[in-house]
């Protein structure tokens, strides 16, 4: 039997990565799935869930489980931190409403990272991608910490062909992100980002690997405004290259 | 955001020296708790069991209070209930008064920083000594600790060099171990001179009435037991239900705040001195402070009262690592108490929300605080609380978040999108002929040159939005969806570890004897096996390699037969310590004791107070010697708190190797206010086992 995956692509792909967005979805495919777009998606609410502003995220979060309701099957999200959101922090968002926490644990039940769901949902490592030269991996915080994934990621990449993996290090560290963060506190969000960017020199890799588009933004914005030649990709790109 | 604390940010940001210092904070205090976990059988589920039991404790506060105060006061402990930090300060001052001090030392305590209890007695007339040797280093410097457990991390040894030279007039040096020895020879005279002794409480357990302090450098131990009047200072969450427990909580706490199995002293304290104990305070009193802990409570914060104050939180926190603990600070720039994660939920959570909210948004919500926490508080969750305006006297229903007007309009914005596929798209087609345009004015350069002003642009550029969403292409390039009923089976970490609790029995086959020498020759103690007949001979080898002449021992009841006999006879004048002759007796270089037990796993031994026992034997002296029989090792804390002896002394101690500190530049420094040298003889034959059965 096929499995059909509702794919939800959150905002930041959406809008800026689009290319990102269609590797996605030729991974999936090749990995044997059938994807779906449930149209009405937008964005899960972590934005204004972040900020403190609740009555917002709640806003957006119902709009993210209604848009989903009609599509049964596994939600697969390209992003550890809005895959995370959904699972873990909708409960939250919905404590003290019965009937939204009800659907949204509904959702949050069948809500899969993309990397989780390849390896220990479909079985797949080995996509046939090959990349020439050395890649090194960021483990995303809300990833890592928040789903527990940091396997998948990994045995995706070591299947990568020609690859040589180095492994980064403190790769754990947060890189700086954290969404509003970046934008409230530039300056301790920058420190954090320059150890990042030092570790990575660190690896010798050109290429670092990272499961959340919020990451790849992020380091790659420092990277671009330091005339760094480095750069942050989203494994779907990776994992697209043949 | 309050200015104040940006403008502090900034300040911690620019100095190179504080930078330095919280870097090898992070790096050193982040490697040694991991490989202190690493010892445990099945840290996880250690953290989880102790989870649940702050849990228990927090939302049964009332009755486990009451059965705390209830065995305080049956074993003789004068308890007195603050309502607030007023309150408590007048309880003190009270005490003091009655008692017609003058010179107080204090151990470390939280609390007291909280209540801002030295300010206070000092402006009542008291001279007031923080002991602690970081702490002592903030004092002199009119400063406030900087972290919770190494209260001068932000200093490096120049500094400290320095100041010594300006208030102890000392001649300038940047060798720590001459600084370390300096206070220590001014804090002797303080200890000693004391009137009343106030240190704070790790832990109260509730079915004995025990309260447990922990300290390395020994000045816990000072403060509890050489003055006349002991005052504790305890939150009122500080609780424990059971002795388990506290052996549980004592497996986490030291290892989650500086790596160390057990802490070099671990007192646990029961009763003030007896008529026929030999020494001990006359009186001790808990204060027990809420302060505000009850409503926290009963808000939606009060998982915050779960911390047991290891201060991995800080350490792992990477933005405490980039600004430090002084930038912490409430609008008002006074700073916060309790700084990092815990500190950015508890100050709102106790000082409120309009006072000290701001905290909570300076945290990427990483998650590293909630990984390193000993008791998994679910940090980021508060965070995020505290930042939707959730605190003490702010339900859910009327939290009002308040995040700074330009964020909050730039959202409003966003979430009007996102709330309608239409709208979301139409901004997304405007986004992206932004991006085009934009793309075009750079002649190609696909990146945004943001200003610095909008946050993003201070460090970063940002990618231009492409012209065309994911969602236009994919509409262009899809012609239909396929719906399919699917099973799938649960998430792999949905479910909560809940198997049952590990089994604590030894599971090592190894020699008890030899595990015990190999952890104690680790702290730098140092082991010897003996018959009993013989103990005099290493004892007295050890004391003629110092050339030492004599010594301070318990009674000759409690040690065995002919020791004390056999080391007069060589010589040593042998001298019983009792609060009476402690000040002329305070240069003895030595000290001989008995031991009720040890634990072969931290290389830790117990010593128990009572008659013929007395405990400055232990504490006072360069040099420790202890007697320990081979069948009182045990495996385990959770084995030796079982022992009844416990229960019957006014004071134990479990010591871990010499006294020491690492409050300078974390640069580790033996012997500090308790002895510098530890040396255990451990008794290995039948005999022993007769000969002190009914001794200790």
């Amino acid at each position: 039997m096929t499995t059909t995956v509702q794919l939800f692509i959150t905002c930041i792909i959406d809008t800026i990565y689009p290319e990102t967005g269609e590797a996605v979805v030729r991974i999936l495919e090749k990995a044997g799935a059938r994807v779906s777009f449930p149209p009405n998606q937008t964005c899960c609410g972590q934005p204004a869930f972040n900020a403190g502003l609740r009555a917002q995220a709640r806003k957006m979060a119902t709009q993210t489980i209604q848009a989903f309701e009609p599509y049964p099957g596994p939600v697969v999200v390209p992003s550890g931190s809005c895959a995370a959101m959904i699972r873990h922090t909708y409960a939250e968002l919905f404590a003290e409403d019965p009937e939204w926490l009800q659907r949204a644990s509904t959702l949050a039940s069948r809500t899969y990272e993309f990397s989780e769901f390849l390896v220990d949902k479909l079985g797949v490592t080995d996509l046939g991608a090959s990349y020439e030269g050395k890649l090194t991996y960021h483990s995303s915080c809300h990833l890592l910490r928040g789903m527990g994934v940091d396997r998948q990621p990994r045995a995706l990449l070591a299947a990568v062909h020609n690859a040589e993996f180095v492994e980064l290090p403190n790769t754990a560290d947060c890189c700086g992100f954290g969404g509003i963060f970046s934008i409230e506190h530039p300056e301790i969000s920058d420190a954090m980002l320059e150890r990042k960017i030092e570790n990575l020199e660190k690896s010798g890799a050109p290429i670092v690997v990272s499961c959340d588009a919020g990451c790849v933004t992020n380091i790659n914005g420092g990277l671009h405004r330091k005339h760094k030649n480095q750069r942050a990709v989203h494994i779907a790109d990776i994992l697209d290259k043949v | 955001m309050a200015n104040e604390f940006h403008a502090h940010i900034k300040t911690s940001l620019a100095d190179a020296n504080l930078q330095l210092a919280l870097d090898a904070n992070s790096e050193k205090r982040i490697k040694v708790r991991q490989i202190a976990f690493e010892s445990l059988p099945n840290p996880q589920q250690l953290r989880m069991r102790a989870h649940d039991v702050r849990a228990r404790v927090i939302d049964h506060l009332d009755s486990y209070l009451e059965q705390f105060i209830t065995h305080a006061l049956d074993n003789g402990i004068v308890i007195h209930h603050a309502v607030d930090a007023h309150q408590a300060i007048e309880i003190v001052s009270e005490i003091a008064f009655k008692q017609g001090a003058k010179l107080i030392a204090k151990a470390k305590t939280m609390v007291s920083e909280e209540i801002k209890l030295n300010h206070a007695l000092e402006k009542q007339g008291f001279q007031v000594v923080e002991t602690d040797l970081g702490e002592y280093i903030v004092q002199l410097r009119g400063e406030a600790p900087s972290h919770i457990i190494t209260p001068a991390v932000h200093l490096r040894r120049q500094d400290v060099g320095k100041l010594f030279e300006d208030k102890l007039g000392l001649p300038y040096t940047e060798d720590i171990s001459l600084m370390t020895n300096a206070a220590r020879h001014t804090l002797r005279q303080i200890f000693l001179d004391a009137d009343i002794g106030i240190s704070g409480v790790n832990f109260g357990v509730a079915e004995t009435g025990t309260i447990c302090v922990v300290t390395n450098e020994g000045n816990g131990r000072m403060v509890t037991t050489v003055p006349r009047t002991h005052i504790a200072l305890m939150g009122i969450e500080r609780i424990v239900p059971t002795m388990d427990d506290l052996a549980l909580m004592l497996s986490l706490l030291p290892r989650s705040a500086t790596g160390q199995k057990l802490s070099v002293y671990t007192s646990l304290i029961m009763s003030p001195r007896r008529a026929d104990d030999p020494d001990g305070p006359q009186e001790r009193h808990i204060i027990l402070v809420d302060n505000g802990r009850l409503k926290v409570r009963d808000s939606e914060l009060r998982e915050i009262l779960f911390c047991i104050r290891c201060g991995s939180c800080l350490n792992a926190c990477p933005v405490f690592r980039e600004i430090g603990g002084h930038a912490y600070v409430g609008k008002d720039g006074k700073g916060s108490t309790y700084p990092g994660p815990v500190g950015s939920v508890l100050a709102p959570a106790l000082f409120g929300q309009d006072e000290y909210g701001h905290l909570a948004r300076a945290s990427s919500l990483c998650g590293a605080c909630k990984e390193a926490c000993p008791v998994d508080i679910d940090l980021p969750k508060l965070l995020l609380r505290v930042r939707a305006g959730i605190g003490v006297n702010q339900p859910r229903n009327i939290a009002k978040p308040n995040p700074p007007n330009m964020l909050a309009m730039g959202l409003s914005l966003f979430t009007l999108a996102a709330t309608s596929p239409r709208r979301f798209a139409f901004a997304q087609r405007m986004v992206g002929i932004f991006g085009t345009i934009s793309t075009m004015i750079t002649k190609g350069d696909p990146w945004i040159h943001l200003p610095a002003f909008s946050g993003w642009g201070y460090s970063k550029d940002f990618p231009s939005p492409a012209a065309n969403s994911f969602r236009t292409r994919y509409r262009t390039q899809v012609k239909h969806e396929v719906y399919e009923e699917t099973d799938l089976p649960p998430h792999s970490d949905s479910a909560r570890d809940n198997s049952p609790e590990p089994d604590v029995s030894s599971h090592y086959d190894e020699d008890l004897v030899a595990i015990f020498a190999n952890e104690l020759q680790a702290l730098g103690g140092k082991f010897r096996i003996s018959s009993t007949e013989e103990v005099w001979q290493p004892i007295l080898e050890i004391l003629q390699s110092h050339g030492i002449h004599e010594i301070l021992a318990w009674n000759e009841d409690t040690l065995p037969d002919m020791l004390l006999r056999k080391l007069y006879e060589a010589g040593i004048q042998i001298i019983f310590p009792t609060s009476e002759n402690i000040r002329e007796n305070s240069q003895v270089r030595a000290g001989l004791s008995g031991t009720a037990g040890a634990i072969a796993e931290t290389g830790s031994i117990l010593i128990l107070g009572g008659p013929g026992r007395p405990l400055t034997a232990s504490l006072l002296p360069e040099i420790h010697i202890a007697i320990l029989r081979e069948k009182d090792i045990f495996m385990q804390l959770s084995q030796l708190v079982k022992l009844e002896g416990i229960k019957q002394a006014p004071a134990a101690v479990l010591i871990s190797g010499p006294s020491r500190t690492a409050d300078i530049e974390m640069t580790l420094t033996i012997g500090v206010h308790g002895p510098g040298e530890l040396d255990i003889i451990c008794l290995r034959d039948n005999h022993a086992n007769v000969a002190m059965d009914n001794r200790l």
